[in-house]
């Protein structure tokens, strides 16, 4: 396990130094209704084209982790950056979706997906064609004109996946997104977000309360201690891409899980 | 939280029952006719004070077909809902809006609306009238203040339950305010917004007739008023089915507006626009033809 770890580690370091994209240093925030501190000291630096699992019980700050990312939110302590230059507010890079497809069930799928380019200004014949090769990319095709309440709950989902690709962001952010979705769904559309990341080479920062998800997609997991919220470690997953998911039975992913586990283990 | 009609959907009855949704209603109506008809045939009921459904349509007959002068009455009082109600659907909505955006705005007209909703609003009436005469004005403007409310508290209560999640995907994607409001907030209120509109048109009704009772020299309330003052009871009853027509075709109108609007409710319009769409669209590139 170790010597696998370590050449990637090794790997990841001599790219990720020259091209941190995301970097936090001592963020704090503490919410004034009721005083809740929510992160505290919480410190990284992600590497451009990074897929980071961000891990912890509930209630221990993924959400605002991402909300500070995101520009939704201001921090009360500490710096945040993106590319150098301080988060003041959601930027056009930076591109968010939630355990909720959060989709408008007046508007057709495509109408969905093009939502980012309607609130840019206009919709162009060539916005259109982008949104349907994305719809074809999440494995959409032929719903274009489908309306969300005749979809799935994978499917939206997968809607507002496009949607959000659809933004041109580079950095994504994934707050549980298939937390809702049966475990079937859950596990295709993992593959198929692994897919899609080397297909647009985002940069990924994904929320999730399940090891195994946290494991099989990430480069890094994030795991975090609550109450309150602290990044307790980094674990390098290093192990080969493309993934599929045989890799499960993979007796390193299994170490990865296990060693996840036990430090949320001693936390909780 | 929102008004709504009140009249469940009915259709789609139990297996067991063997008639015919239409056949079921047919039947109770022919019961109840009968027995109205038989209360009056036995002088179980003096006729002078529940007239015969024979002698109602006849009286009925009489007014709309052979002499025709009912229609006057109908159509004055249809204009009075109707403009009424489009007073009253304006301002309520539109000060709904205003609440909605603005806090200062809503904190400071919220004890205004209290104040109108615990006032009986049919005791303003006279005091209309007297400020606007005998005319169609005052039963308007009854009619307008009697749907306000309804419409004014759908509204605002649509406007204000909007989805946090929603709204923080719009602000990730940096929407601007106004956006927000034409793309999340108000399609997102339409389903309580028409809600109020099905309970506003009905009581917009009740306005208009209020005025007519309190004064006027057209409308069917005056009618109504007229024919009971002379005991001619089938004449008042066969107005009074002019409303109820009147009120059906209003209810009628905000139940196809409330289904068109609101689409997105009802699997078989959906599915419906959504044909349309891929038919229009299908020389987009990779969109096949709609089958
Ligand atoms: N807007 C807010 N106001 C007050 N407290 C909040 C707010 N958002 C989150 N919190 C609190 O901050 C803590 C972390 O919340 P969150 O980031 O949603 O956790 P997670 O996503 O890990 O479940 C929780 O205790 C939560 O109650
Ligand atoms: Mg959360």
């Amino acid at each position: 396990m170790h010597a696998v770890q370590d050449i990637t580690t090794s790997q990841q370091n001599a790219t990720s130094t020259a091209e941190t994209i995301i970097s936090a240093e001592d963020l704090g925030m503490i919410f004034s209704a009721g005083s809740v501190v929510a992160l505290e000291e919480v410190g990284f630096n992600i590497s451009k084209g990074d897929f980071i699992s961000l891990i912890g019980p509930s209630g221990c700050g993924k959400s605002t982790l991402l909300r500070l990312v995101a520009g939704l939110l201001k921090p009360t302590g500490g710096s945040l950056s993106v590319k150098g230059d301080p988060v003041t507010g959601p930027r056009p890079d930076i591109g968010m979706m939630f355990q909720k497809p959060t989709l408008l069930p007046w508007k057709s799928v495509m109408e969905n997906v093009l939502l980012p380019k309607t609130l840019a200004g206009q919709v162009t014949k060539q916005h259109k064609e982008k949104a349907v090769e994305l719809l074809h990319l999440v494995g959409l095709e032929g719903f274009e004109f489908s309306f969300p309440g005749q979809l799935s709950g994978g499917m939206q989902q997968r809607v507002a996946l496009a949607r959000l690709l659809n933004t041109g962001a580079e950095i994504l952010l994934l707050d549980e997104p298939f937390g809702a979705l049966d475990e079937f769904t859950r596990e295709r559309l993992n593959v198929e977000l692994l897919r899609i990341q080397r297909e647009v080479k985002a940069t990924i920062l994904f929320v999730t309360h399940n090891i195994q998800e946290a494991v099989f997609l990430a480069d890094k997991v994030f795991v975090m201690t609550p109450r309150p919220g602290r990044l307790a470690q980094i674990v390098e997953v290093g192990l080969p891409r493309p993934r599929d998911i045989e890799m499960t039975k993979d007796p390193d992913f299994n170490q990865r899980v296990f060693e996840i586990r036990d430090i949320l283990g001693g936390t909780i | 939280m929102s008004t709504t009609d009140g009249f469940g959907a009915t259709t789609g009855a139990s297996a067991s029952v063997k008639f015919p949704a239409w056949a079921q209603h047919t039947l109770v109506f022919v019961i109840f006719i009968t027995i109205w008809e038989m209360a009056v045939q036995f002088n179980w009921v003096s006729a002078l004070i529940l007239p015969s459904p024979f002698a109602v349509v006849a009286a009925w007959w009489d007014l709309a077909i052979v002499r025709g002068i009912i229609w006057p009455h109908f159509f004055t009082t249809l204009t009075e809902v109707l403009v009424g109600f489009a007073i009253g659907a304006t301002f309520g909505v539109g000060i709904a809006i205003l609440s909605a955006i603005n806090m200062t705005f809503r904190r400071l007209v919220s004890p205004y609306m209290v104040a109108l909703q615990v006032t009986p609003r049919i005791a303003i009436a006279p005091i209309i009238v007297a400020w606007l005469g005998f005319g169609m004005e005052p039963k308007m403007a009854i009619a307008a203040i009697i749907c306000f409310f309804p419409m004014f508290i759908n509204a605002l209560t649509g406007l204000m339950q909007v989805d946090h999640e929603n709204l923080e995907m719009f602000e990730s994607m940096r929407a601007s305010k106004w956006q927000i409001f034409r793309h999340l907030q108000l399609p997102g209120a339409m389903p309580v917004i028409m809600a109020g509109f099905k309970t506003g048109i009905s009581l917009a009704l009740i306005g208009a007739i209020v005025g007519e009772f309190v004064s006027a020299s057209e409308g069917i309330g005056v009618l109504i008023q007229r024919f009971s003052f002379q005991l001619l009871l089938p004449q008042a009853f066969a107005s009074l089915i002019m409303l109820t027509a009147m009120g059906l075709f209003l209810y009628g109108v905000a139940t196809f507006a409330d289904r068109h609007i609101v689409f997105w409710r009802h699997s078989d319009l959906v599915n419906k626009i959504s044909r349309r769409m891929r038919a229009k669209n299908a020389g987009l590139a990779g969109i096949k033809p709609a089958e």
